[in-house]
């Protein structure tokens, strides 16, 4: 009897090699362990053995019945598993199939230059004030050293909403209303809307300024370029080359007015086809902001006493930093709000 | 201002090319803003155009003179002067003119020559051809040397016919109530007290600095001509020249500022001009009537300031060189400071700091160095608002919103459909000079701006459209007083997109949807109270019934919903939700304290309760009713389900809420949780008359 179990467990151990599918480890448990299965056979025919033979030979069946039922369960494991990875693998996601996510919205690219120049700033230690839109005719001009009958009141085409008070044409009258209720030292950024009665590809009756200014008892104009040289070189490209130059503002003396190199033909002022640049119009240069050392009259108007304080203030057109930054040429872009333009800034 | 280069080589030499020297002038303030060549026979004699932008200080650089100063500064040449023919000496003018200024403070000087036998005809081709460079249209000789000399000198010249005038008397006064003067250009004008005229006895012939009159111009059968060269005050040429929207390049200059002793240099050039251009003979003598001789200004400009404003250690010499080279005499010197009077011509130096101004701009602003200032604290404290905002349009963005940038302009008759969240005794703002009628008034509200936006991008086949407008809304009060607050506003049309495989069930966010946006925001901006949203008539473009009021506490902040169908039904749209939000009232209210509770150790039991009740039953209020226990077992409430339909009988619908209990000291059982729980049922069954549904 012993030799017949060692042959059932080869002839198991053959047949439950390579080739078994699922049904037939099935069919081998039937075969082998099941009622009329060849083990349970051998058991049975355990009462025809004698008794000092028969716990010897129980336990070497108990051990092969072990052995076999181990066998099938791991044999059924691994088939399952196989087939696991089978199924797995014949799935078909096209995967170059597009993603899918809700739509996000956009800021709008004013936006998003407002906030690049106003983190410059606040980076600098600069606070940011806020004035009204409908301003008087004393902060946006007269405080500002421009009277009635002033010529530089043409530069500024003014819409008005009664005899005294109008839109600002400007956002430098916060710098008026800040100096009136506060002491220096002051590093201030003031952005907003302002309005002029003006209508074409290069102006809106509605634009935004970002307007600064910085007052203490020895600010002078080489901090200015300093201050204004750096926050260039942070919004626009770190190599950019920057050049001030004499101007006129009647709030500031002496005014400059800042240039950067034209960001398209880097300041050549032509293209490679040597054609004009028409970004510069070939001076090489694009007009940028607008500053100066704050008009002594102005301190004046404020209670400041211009022998201790000093200081600079600039200005500059957000739609103008933007067009220059994403090559925008028609600024009514910005406010006919078209989605498919929207969408373009991340 | 345009000039050519070869008429400003007559002034001074330069060595620069045109390119060279336009770089130099608007690296000195005078801004070149073209240059063109001319085309010329001999490439030897090339010429150019070149065309300044002179600020408004820089009236002096309204004349070829003036720049010639400017490029003899800049490159160290010298000034030369071209021509004149000084008049002989004698008061044969005086038998033939007299001159009387009865308003010497509008007019400060008056200066006249006349000429007799001039033979009117068109002037000379060189002349011709200077001056259309310069943009001036030739007329005759006569007027074709006046704008030549004013070109030259910047001292603007009028001519008048001699034989023209009844009374040989120049009077020189302010315009009365009801005058009327036909100017050169054919228009008559109605003058206003305060305009400054030229008269001839009581009649008005000339607008003093703006225009002349018709009656008294050069015409081609003119003998005698007087010239006219004066100062007028530059506030009340540029009064009447913008009240009757005159701009002339005389206007231009007299607003600027002309040399006040510039009018006989001016005078003498012209009579030279006359007598080569027109054969006239000039009468001897002049008429100089000069009531209000400005005293020049005399500054003391310190060595320290110079170097404190500029941040450069300039030395003396330097500062010195440069106040000469622009014309100014030094009158005095102490160890710290300099006594310095500019020329007559430079009208714009007044005080210390123009005089830096000059200095830095001569010394060249390249060469001043870049410095950092050192930042003290202003005390001004962190802005509260900017990171509010910031973080609102982060929430609205992960929404699906796009911000939108509109112009504050619009109709009369939007500002009264859409009203926004003003009151009733509330007016639009007016603009007294719109850019057009459509545009005459300032929005009351946001949202006729989203639903232009709407259209626009409907227009380019825009599926659906969600967008955001943070903003400025304004209004007059009873009394005429204007205000402004920031809004925010929201319009939600279509479904929300998504990328990628086109979904097919995407439906338009609802009502409710869109509170939740707005319950959003209260939670971003960390508002305390909780908002609420009752019935209230907002304005006839909502729903009738989908549409509420946003309440915090006894004040309304905002509305939403659903725009009229009769509006959509007109304008061919699908239905869909608009918001506005005033976000001045909300940032009043502080960021609530955050402070963290710890988590709870003991579980908490949820038990539903559902009830049929009228149809017209707010859901909140049952919420409200348990919040308002205070019970120390109930945690929380809400509303989980609302059903209408069977087996609901007709006219009520079923609520269904989830109350939580925990014990913040023990396990709640069963039998504890189920007692609280039917006693709450039952008084809500009695007290809200609804009918438990178990």
């Amino acid at each position: 009897m012993r030799e017949s179990l060692d042959t059932l467990r080869n002839e198991f151990l053959d047949r439950i090699g390579d080739g078994a599918s699922e049904q037939e480890v099935e069919r081998l448990r039937v075969e082998f362990l099941g009622r009329k299965g060849k083990l349970t056979l051998m058991f049975r025919g355990l009462k025809e053995v004698s008794p000092e033979e028969r716990p010897g030979l129980g336990e070497a069946l108990n051990d092969l019945r072990r052995f076999v039922e181990e066998k099938l369960e791991s044999r059924l494991r691994e088939l399952r598993q196989r087939e696991k990875e089978r199924s797995l693998k014949a799935e078909t996601v096209d995967i170059t199939l597009p993603g899918s996510r809700w739509e996000r919205g956009r800021v709008h690219p004013l936006t998003l230059v407002m906030d690049e120049i106003t983190d410059v700033f606040l980076a600098m230690g600069f606070e940011i004030a806020r004035g009204p839109d409908i301003e008087d005719d004393y902060h946006n001009f007269e405080a500002l050293n421009m009277p009635p009958d002033h010529p530089a009141r043409d530069m500024q085409d003014t819409l008005f909403v009664s005899e005294a008070r109008l839109l600002r044409t400007h956002t430098s009258p916060v710098q008026i209303r800040v100096m009136e209720t506060r002491k220096p030292p002051l590093q201030v950024i003031a952005p907003g809307a302002v309005y002029r009665h003006d209508d074409d590809a290069t102006h809106s009756p509605m634009f935004h300024q970002v307007e600064g200014f910085m007052v203490d008892s020895q600010i002078a104009f080489s901090d200015l370029k300093g201050v204004l040289t750096h926050f260039l070189r942070q919004i626009f490209r770190p190599e950019t080359g920057v050049r001030f130059r004499p101007s006129f503002f009647p709030f500031t003396e002496p005014s400059a007015e800042i240039d950067i190199q034209c960001l398209l033909c880097d300041g050549k002022g032509m293209t490679q086809e040597r054609q004009a640049c028409r970004v510069c119009k070939g001076t090489g240069w694009l007009e940028i902001l607008g500053a100066g050392m704050i008009d002594p009259e102005v301190f004046r108007f404020v209670g400041y006493d211009p022998d201790r304080v000093s200081g600079f203030a600039f200005g500059m057109g957000v739609e103008r930093i933007a067009m220059l930054k994403y090559g925008i040429e028609d600024i009514r872009l910005f406010f006919q709000n078209d989605l498919r333009f929207l969408r373009q800034f991340a | 201002m345009n000039f050519t280069l070869s008429w400003l080589r007559e002034f001074v030499d330069f060595k620069r090319s045109a390119q060279e020297l336009a770089q130099t002038l608007t690296m000195a303030g005078l801004e070149v803003e073209s240059l063109l060549a001319l085309p010329s026979r001999q490439e030897k004699h090339e010429d150019w155009v070149m065309a300044v932008a002179v600020t408004p200080n820089r009236g002096d650089c309204l004349g070829i003179l003036g720049l010639a100063r400017e490029v003899a500064a800049l490159t160290g040449g010298h000034v030369r002067l071209p021509p004149v023919l000084p008049h002989a000496k004698g008061s044969g003018i005086d038998r033939l003119v007299d001159v009387e200024i009865l308003s010497p403070d509008l007019c400060p000087r008056y200066s006249a020559r006349m000429v007799l036998g001039v033979h009117v005809a068109a002037a000379p081709d060189w002349m011709k051809t200077r001056l259309e460079a310069c943009g001036i249209r030739s007329i005759n000789n006569v007027v074709d040397v006046t704008n030549y000399v004013m070109l030259e000198t910047g001292q603007p010249l009028h001519a008048f016919d001699a034989d023209r005038l009844a009374t040989k008397r120049i009077v020189v006064r302010e315009a009365g109530a009801i005058e009327k003067l036909t100017t050169l250009d054919g228009v008559e004008r109605e003058l206003a007290p305060g305009d400054l005229l030229i008269c001839d006895g009581a009649t008005p012939i000339a607008l003093a600095g703006v225009m002349g009159g018709s009656e008294s111009e050069v015409q081609w059968d003119t003998h005698g001509v007087l010239l006219e060269s004066a100062h007028f005050h530059p506030a009340c040429v540029r009064r009447a020249a913008k009240r009757l929207a005159i701009h002339s390049e005389a206007s231009h200059r007299f607003e600027r500022g002309v040399d006040p002793e510039g009018t006989l240099y001016a005078l003498d050039r012209a009579a030279f001009l006359l007598v080569e251009v027109a054969g006239a003979a000039p009468v001897e003598g002049v008429v100089d009537r000069y009531p209000r001789r400005a005293k020049p200004a005399s500054i003391v400009l310190r060595e320290k300031k110079v170097s404190a404003l500029l941040g450069v250690d300039l030395p003396r010499r330097e500062t010195e060189r440069i106040l000469k080279a622009l014309g100014m005499k030094v009158r005095g010197r102490s160890k710290a400071a300099v006594r310095v009077v500019p020329p007559s011509y430079r009208r714009d130096l007044a005080r210390e700091a123009d005089l830096i101004e000059e200095v830095a701009r001569l010394y060249g602003y390249e060469k001043i160095p870049s410095t950092l200032p050192l930042v003290r604290p202003a005390g001004g404290g962190l802005d509260r608002r900017l990171p509010r905002e910031r973080k609102l349009r982060a929430f609205l963005l992960g929404e699906g919103l796009t911000e939108m940038i509109n112009l504050p302009f619009t109709s009369a008759e939007m500002n009264q459909r859409f009203r926004g969240l003003w009151g009733g005794e509330r007016r639009p703002v007016a603009i007294l000079n719109p850019l057009a009628q459509d545009k005459a008034e300032l929005r009351l509200s946001l949202i006729p701006g989203l639903l232009e936006n709407l259209r626009t991008n409907l227009a380019h086949k825009a599926r659906s459209f969600h967008g955001f407008d943070f903003a400025k809304v304004f209004a007059l009060d009873a009394r005429g007083a204007a205000a402004e607050k920031q809004q925010l506003a929201g319009l939600f049309y279509g479904p929300r997109e998504r990328t990628g495989l086109r979904s097919k069930d995407g439906t338009p966010p609802t009502f409710l949807e869109v509170k939740g946006i707005i319950e959003g925001i209260f939670e971003v901006l960390g508002i305390g109270p909780e908002p609420a949203c009752s019935k209230s008539d907002i304005g006839a473009f909502l729903h009738p019934a989908n549409a509420a009021v946003v309440r915090l506490g006894d004040r309304d902040v905002g509305y939403l919903g659903e725009i009229h169908p009769d509006f959509c039904e007109a304008s061919g749209l699908e239905p869909f939700v608009v918001f506005e939000l005033d976000f001045e009232g909300l940032a009043e209210y502080a960021p609530r304290q955050l402070t963290a509770r710890p988590l709870p150790r003991f579980p908490c039991v949820e038990r539903d309760l559902a009830v049929v009740v009228d149809d017209a039953f707010p859901a909140e209020r049952i919420v409200r009713w348990i919040k308002g226990l205070n019970h120390a077992l109930i945690e929380d409430v809400e509303v989980f389900d609302q059903y209408r339909g069977s087996p609901i009988p007709e006219g009520k619908k079923s609520l269904a809420y989830t109350i939580s209990y925990r014990a913040d000291d023990r396990t709640l059982t069963d039998s504890e949780v189920n007692q609280l729980h039917q006693q709450l049922a039952a008084r809500i069954g009695g007290l809200f008359g609804a009918q438990l549904r178990m």
